[in-house]
């Protein structure tokens, strides 16, 4: 059994297990497995946390590109929480455009998601031939009674291979948004309809400056969680429901099977009838 | 993060378990086939076996027994927890877990004390599920003790379709006792939905509700009517209540955690979001 391997069951598993526990189950896969952590961390995504920046008292969402250890380094002041010595940073050319890229997506929030939560993170690429970074989102809401309740949440890594002397970029983006929704009417009893979807998207722009990176990624963004959106719509209440409605029905299949019977006969008939009569066309 | 200590083996066995015990419907033998490769240790996985008879007896899970149809349930299995009856045909068989098959096949003697009982809960019961069961797998267990007769009923159907990455199954139980005489008693069952999608993604459903109701038992005939009135009642309402969720979660919740578009009913102006954080910075100066 080698790492790969190992990995593959790893991300295989994930993707059965109900999504409902990914946290613990996570959890219970490091443990089992702990040469895989740094692995799993990286490729398992996991419903966004939530953290205040003192400083700002401004929120900012967790996940695995923020994190250097144990701490988490916010977006608004560009510092670890808790502090650490020597906590991995951006470049001052990436953190400069890690501030546009954070108050461009906080208004691009504002406008689809009408409050919630966004964080930018960006990061140099090792071999200098670009960045990278992650864009998060987070929105819940529920309905006025709480009976309804929802949780969006939007894991955007893009990476940006620089070329042309700066004039021209590939943008490669993995998207992945976690759709959770959770009902507590008598009715229905216990309801949970919730997991994630994933999309990649690949383009090639040309670029006069750091500012056409946020034009560029922005538009790519706003194209997929758009595309997005509308696969998670007919997957969740088209598919899932389709599915369930498939192993029992609400329609009387014996009634329904009578009918095809009947349906059936009369175009028989009706066929014979035709064929009594050739000379005349087919109503 | 490596070199974190490895944990100790009743952890492992522990987690391979419950791992195994939340395998979607349709999917044991992928589970168990990732968990033996990370586990990597077959003495670890016969350690955690014990959870294959767990997970196939809550999951109703369905096995040929001479070309026909059963169940694998708590309430059907014989002492060692690797046979079990099917209380339609009355044959008892051997089932092996992993490889979902059943062997040894023997005709076992119906129980005379109650089997009036269960026959006709039995027949009530399939007029129902053909009504509105596509592919259903019951089984009707009865039996007496202190002078009580106790019935057990089992539902099940599902819709595997690996291929297309999905799974679905719908499962209830329902039980009842009541004295040999007949009588006023208490039904109670439980009903649960499970439906998994994996196409570039991991989404599930998943659904249960338990419900109970006083019925009328004075006769096997008039029982079996009403036992199996309250399990059409209940399962039907719980379909629908399903649907209606699925309605207004669409419409409403939805709807209110991302808007289609913004309000100004057309994609954003990138390069004007640009001009914005420009004019900010003039007027922060």
């Amino acid at each position: 059994m080698n790492h790969g391997q190992q990995l593959d069951c790893a991300l295989d598993l994930m993707r059965r297990l109900p999504p409902q526990d990914i946290e613990k189950n996570l959890s219970d896969l490091i443990d089992l497995v702990p040469d895989l952590c740094e692995d799993l961390l990286a490729s398992v995504d996991q419903p966004l946390k939530i953290a205040k920046d003192k400083k700002s008292n401004k929120d900012y969402l967790l996940c695995d590109y923020n994190r250097d250890g144990d701490s988490y380094r916010s977006p608004w002041s560009n510092e670890y929480d808790p502090p650490i010595e020597d906590g991995s940073i951006p470049s001052d050319r990436i953190r400069k455009f890690e501030i546009e890229a954070n108050f461009a997506f906080d208004l691009y929030r504002e406008q689809y998601y009408e409050g919630g939560i966004s964080s930018c993170y960006f990061w140099d690429l090792e071999n200098g031939s670009g960045f990278a970074g992650a864009i998060l989102i987070k929105k819940t809401g529920d309905s006025g009674n709480k009976l309804f309740k929802g949780s969006w949440d939007s894991i955007h890594v893009i990476e940006v291979q620089e070329k042309g002397a700066g004039r021209n970029a590939h943008y490669k983006l993995i998207s992945t948004v976690m759709l959770w929704l959770h009902n507590s009417r008598a009715e229905s009893g216990s309801f949970e309809l919730g997991g994630s979807l994933s999309r990649q998207a690949e383009k090639d722009s040309a670029v006069s400056d750091m500012s056409s990176h946020i034009v560029n990624i922005g538009q790519m963004i706003e194209k997929m969680e758009n595309n997005i959106r509308g696969i998670l719509d007919t997957i969740y209440f088209g598919k899932t429901a389709e599915i369930m409605n498939k192993t029992r029905s609400l329609v009387d299949l014996k009634g329904r099977a009578k009918m095809d019977e009947l349906n059936k006969q009369m175009a028989e008939a009706l066929k014979q009838k035709q064929n009594q009569t050739p000379n005349k066309t087919a109503q | 993060m490596s070199g974190l200590d490895e944990i100790p083996e009743d952890e492992r066995v522990r987690i391979a378990s419950d791992f195994i015990m939340a395998a979607p419907p349709g999917e044991f033998k992928e589970v168990v086939n990732d968990v033996r490769i990370l586990l990597g240790d077959d003495r670890l996985l016969t350690r955690a076996s014990s959870v294959f008879y767990d997970y196939a007896t809550e999951q109703f899970t369905t096995v040929k027994v001479d070309g026909g149809d059963c169940l694998v349930t708590k309430v059907g299995s014989l002492d060692s927890a690797k046979r079990f009856v099917d209380p339609t045909t009355s044959k008892s068989f051997t089932y092996n877990f992993l490889k979902n098959e059943a062997s040894e096949v023997e005709e076992v003697p119906r129980d005379t004390n109650v089997e009036g009982w269960r026959e006709a809960v039995q027949s009530a019961l399939k007029g129902y599920l053909d009504e509105v069961y596509p592919a259903h797998v019951s089984a009707v267990y009865a039996n007496l003790a202190d002078d009580m007769i106790n019935l057990t009923i089992c539902i099940e159907d599902h819709k595997y379709n690996p291929a297309n990455f999905w799974n679905g199954k719908w499962k209830s139980k329902w039980e009842v006792s009541f004295p040999t005489a007949g009588g006023h008693s208490k039904v109670t069952g439980n009903m649960r939905v499970q439906v998994h999608y994996y196409e570039d993604g991991n989404v599930q459903l998943l659904t249960n509700k338990e419900v109970e109701e006083s019925v009328q038992l004075s006769s096997p005939a008039e029982g079996a009517a009403h036992i199996v009135q309250f399990i059409k009642s209940s399962e039907t309402a719980y379909q629908i209540a399903i649907n209606e969720n699925y309605h207004k979660m669409s419409d409403t919740t939805f709807k209110a955690l991302r808007r289609n578009l913004p309000i100004t009913q057309s994609l954003i102006d990138w390069h004007k979001l640009q001009s914005l954080k420009v004019g900010k910075d003039i007027m922060n100066r």
